[in-house]
């Protein structure tokens, strides 16, 4: 995101909505954006309405406010005189908007969001069989954002598991090496608001992928949100329970439900 | 996406955050999904749902959002969300899609017995299940539980740790109400999945309790 200085009125709107915490007030008393921090998910550009006021009438009124030695409490959700201004984004910034911002469609997925399937179209693809088990690695989120030297060491870390990555998603598209884990280098120091490593792999190696990450969570200066997921059984039981509990670690009362109502059910017999 | 997966909270919290939502698989139901995502919409809005979206064109508490309009306007690879805060709603909402046949595939993030009893009431088995295992890495980095508790309602990520600190300041304050802050930040959520009304609550309760109090 840019910030037009001739327009900003340093307000500080755009710093408290800033997903990334990363805008803050220069020297000259207007917002500035750490460009290397942002993500580009134009939150603040969406979020905040442009009063179109003109900069010197807010300045203006300010000053005289300042006089009496009061100070003016806007509301949080405006940018009085439109000073955000979202760029032109070329490779491999553009990336920053692709995993950042929810508005955007992925163009390798054709969908917005992150552009991960996990369980959610599980009853007419049958991406998730009998004994598979997905495995989803959010990196960055919640709130502090991750660059994809980040990404690469948790890929790394799991292409030695020999996972199957979901061909559809995004962060797969940008494994340049898929034994290794490697990604292409000119993203590396690109920072994303969180992405998302999906594969899948057999039940019984959920506790290897779980110590693979107990290992690497220490190795990245963020965080990661870790799921696992699996096709229920005849009862409605979900196998992965006991493969995690197995390994030691204790799952969320809450999670995902796929309810079967997707027409057409795939086939167990069908590859 | 996995915007709906981790939400954190106590049981009880819980117990009042069920998202329902569509979504669609390329090659398989994608393609001509549009009006049937139109109707899983037009079926969550009978039911009053306390937030209502839709990805690619926002929520019903953003500003310049009509519902009409924004149903008119989604389309096949959109992924639309509602949340309801309690279950016997949400068995009502699931036992008229059920009748509806709409063939997209439906997902719901709650407590999973809850979910799966929900099911069972409504005569069906659930298809597949995904767990969280929570957060890892950096924990250190992060704030205080309860800002968590509203962070994570908004699985984009899009309400700010800076917005909720603020919007904790200005209800302690008394310069905004609990649901002028939860509000504000369901404005951010574009997808509609953020709970105000679970907000507000949360808001409420510090305001008798005391406000961010946990540890990080």
């Amino acid at each position: 995101m840019d910030i037009d200085k001739t327009k900003c009125v340093g307000c500080g709107n755009c710093h408290i909505i800033c997903t990334m915490g990363v805008i803050s007030l220069d020297k000259d008393g207007k917002s500035v954006v750490n460009q290397e921090e942002c993500v580009e998910c134009s939150t603040c550009y969406r979020v905040l309405r442009d009063e179109k006021y003109p900069p010197w009438f807010v300045r203006a009124i300010r000053k005289v406010l300042s006089v009496f030695n009061l100070g003016y409490l806007a509301a949080v959700d405006l940018c009085p005189t439109g000073a955000l201004t979202p760029p032109e984004l070329s490779w491999p910034r553009v990336l920053r908007a692709q995993f950042s911002n929810p508005t955007v469609v992925h163009p390798g997925t054709g969908v917005p969001g992150r552009g991960t399937d996990e369980i959610k179209s599980n009853d007419v693809t049958g991406r998730l069989r009998k004994g598979e088990a997905g495995v989803v690695v959010e990196i960055g989120r919640p709130g502090l954002g991750a660059f994809f030297r980040d990404i690469q060491k948790v890929a790394m870390a799991l292409a030695p598991l020999e996972p199957a990555f979901e061909p559809e998603n995004p962060v797969t598209h940008l494994i340049a090496d898929k034994k290794t884990g490697r990604m292409k280098e000119e993203i590396l120091d690109e920072k994303v608001l969180s992405a998302i490593i999906e594969l899948k792999t057999e039940m019984e190696k959920i506790p290897a992928f779980l110590a693979a990450l107990e290992k690497v969570q220490n190795e990245i200066d963020t965080v990661i949100s870790v799921a696992i997921a699996s096709r229920c059984l005849p009862d409605g039981t979900i196998p992965h329970e006991e493969w995690v509990r197995k390994a030691g670690y204790t799952l969320s009362p809450n999670g995902k439900t796929n309810l079967g109502l997707g027409r057409p059910l795939f086939r167990e017999d069908e590859p | 996406m996995t915007n709906t997966l981790h939400r954190q909270g106590d049981r009880e919290g819980l117990k009042h955050d069920y998202v329902i939502f569509v979504h669609t698989a390329k090659g398989k139901n994608r393609e001509g999904a549009a009006p049937k995502i139109r109707e899983f919409m037009r079926i969550c809005l009978k039911y009053h749902p306390v937030n209502l979206g839709d990805v690619k064109q926002g929520s019903i508490h953003q500003d310049d959002i009509e519902i009409d309009r924004l149903i008119a306007g989604q389309e096949d690879n959109t992924v639309a969300a509602a949340v309801f805060t309690d279950l016997s709603t949400l068995q009502k909402v699931v036992e008229e899609l059920i009748r509806a046949d709409l063939g997209i595939c439906i997902n719901i993030t709650g407590l999973l017995d809850e979910v799966r009893e929900c099911c069972r009431k409504a005569g069906i088995t659930r298809h597949s299940a995904e767990h969280s295992l929570g957060i890892w890495g950096a924990k250190d980095r992060l704030p205080e539980r309860e800002v968590m508790e509203f962070n994570t309602m908004c699985g984009h990520g899009m309400v700010s740790f800076n917005l909720i600190r603020e919007m904790i300041e200005r209800v302690r304050l008394r310069r905004m109400t609990p649901r002028q802050a939860a509000l504000m930040m369901a404005k951010c959520c574009e997808c509609g999945a953020f709970n105000p009304a679970r907000a507000e609550a949360l808001l409420s309760r510090m305001q008798e309790c005391g406000f961010l109090r946990s540890a990080r």
